[in-house]
């Protein structure tokens, strides 16, 4: 049996050299995390960014749990929201991707107008963007992520109510555009801040 | 649309461009920065690549097989660079200076098979290994099914064959002129 990672920052606070392990063992999902987020050029600094203020706090890890990730996903969560700029121009592109792969791969899809199929999901995408940082992080660690309501709520330093609601807020917003945006053609200006 | 966060989901980037990268340089990489930042001391480790050619396998059961090719082959996995997706973990083992790489079988998995699937192995992985006659011991005793026995060869190496758990096949060898030269001369 592995040690836990509780046992391992603990350790690293004595020996700072075993904080490698954690590296080791989260390194490559928080890359993903934030290649999925920004441009995939920029996740690598950001990378290096997550685990050097990791090592710095890590005495305030909770050194009962076993899994560091979701404080990493935290710390990460939080390095991303300062590169809010990237990660706009990261799901515009996703969304232009995303409604050129359902036309190709998905028979349901080409059942509908292509045009309408298209527009309809890369809107949906492209308005992530702009939810408020706050529900946009849950529903991003929620739906790419797959995190539970109570990893998300480790990671965000929030109650799992909080958590709920923000994603139910997050969900009927999207809800919405996509309702809004079925008829038109024309792009869809999402309601919202920024 | 029933959920609507279905479209979230299927637009995350990986999904919509598969990213199986062929040499996680960036972890390697990252890791080192990280290290030589905590321990204050230059990493004078070598900027490890992979090399220009090597084989990917694929295995229903990918960490049995991480455990087992560590285990009784002897090789060792580049722990950093491991990639954990929902559907299967891809692994980086090296030994010397080579690499292979294993990962789920599957169609989505580039359609590559395991030998239990394919019937038989369609490809041999060769590798030069220090004290063939240990590593050879070490792969009998932990379970590997040797298909060759250690022999000296006429071209100059001694080797052996075994099987993996899932039939993969692997040829391991050590070349005379280096086993003698280990040897004290009488």
């Amino acid at each position: 049996m592995e040690e836990s990672d509780g046992c391992v920052i603990a350790d690293s606070l004595e020996r700072p050299g075993t904080f490698g392990v954690i590296f080791d063992r989260h390194g490559s999902t928080l890359l993903r995390f934030l290649a999925r987020r920004v441009n995939p050029a920029e996740a690598e600094d950001l990378l290096g960014e997550v685990f050097r203020i990791a090592f710095e706090r890590r005495s305030t890890f909770e050194q009962d749990r076993d899994s560091a990730r979701p404080w990493l996903y935290g710390i990460a969560a939080n390095v991303v929201a300062k590169h809010y700029r990237s990660e706009t121009r990261r799901l515009r592109a996703m969304a232009k991707a995303s409604a050129d792969r359902q036309l190709a791969e998905d028979p349901a899809e080409r059942a509908v107008a292509a045009v309408d199929a298209s527009s309809r999901w890369s809107r949906v995408v492209d308005a992530i963007g702009t939810l408020p940082e706050a529900e946009r992080q849950v529903l991003l660690l929620f739906a790419w992520e797959e995190l539970s309501y109570e990893e998300i709520a480790l990671a965000l330093g929030v109650p799992v109510g909080t958590v709920r609601s923000r994603l139910s807020r997050g969900r009927a917003r999207l809800a919405s555009l996509a309702l809004d945006c079925d008829v038109p053609v024309a792009p869809c200006e999402a309601g919202g801040a920024r | 649309m029933t959920d609507e966060l279905e479209p979230v989901r299927r637009s995350r980037p990986d999904r919509l461009l598969p990213d199986d990268p062929p040499d996680p340089e960036v972890l390697v990489r990252e890791k080192t920065r990280l290290m030589s930042a905590i321990t204050g001391q230059e990493n004078a480790a070598e900027h490890r690549r992979s090399p220009s050619i090597y084989p990917r396998l694929a295995y229903r059961d990918e960490l049995a097989a991480l455990d087992f090719l560590t285990r009784a082959f002897g090789l060792v996995e580049r722990r950093e660079s491991r990639m954990e997706h929902p559907d299967g973990v891809l692994a980086w083992l090296e030994i010397g200076d080579g690499v292979v790489m294993i990962g789920r079988a599957g169609v989505g998995r580039h359609g590559l098979q395991s030998p239990l699937e394919a019937g038989a192995p369609t490809a041999m992985v060769l590798v030069y290994v220090h004290d063939i006659d240990g590593h050879y011991r070490r792969a009998e005793s932990q379970g590997a099914q040797i298909v060759m026995p250690l022999e000296d060869m006429f071209w100059g190496d001694r080797r052996y064959e075994a099987l993996d758990l899932e039939g993969h096949r692997w040829h391991f060898a050590e070349r005379l002129s280096e086993i003698r030269a280990r040897r004290p001369t009488p």
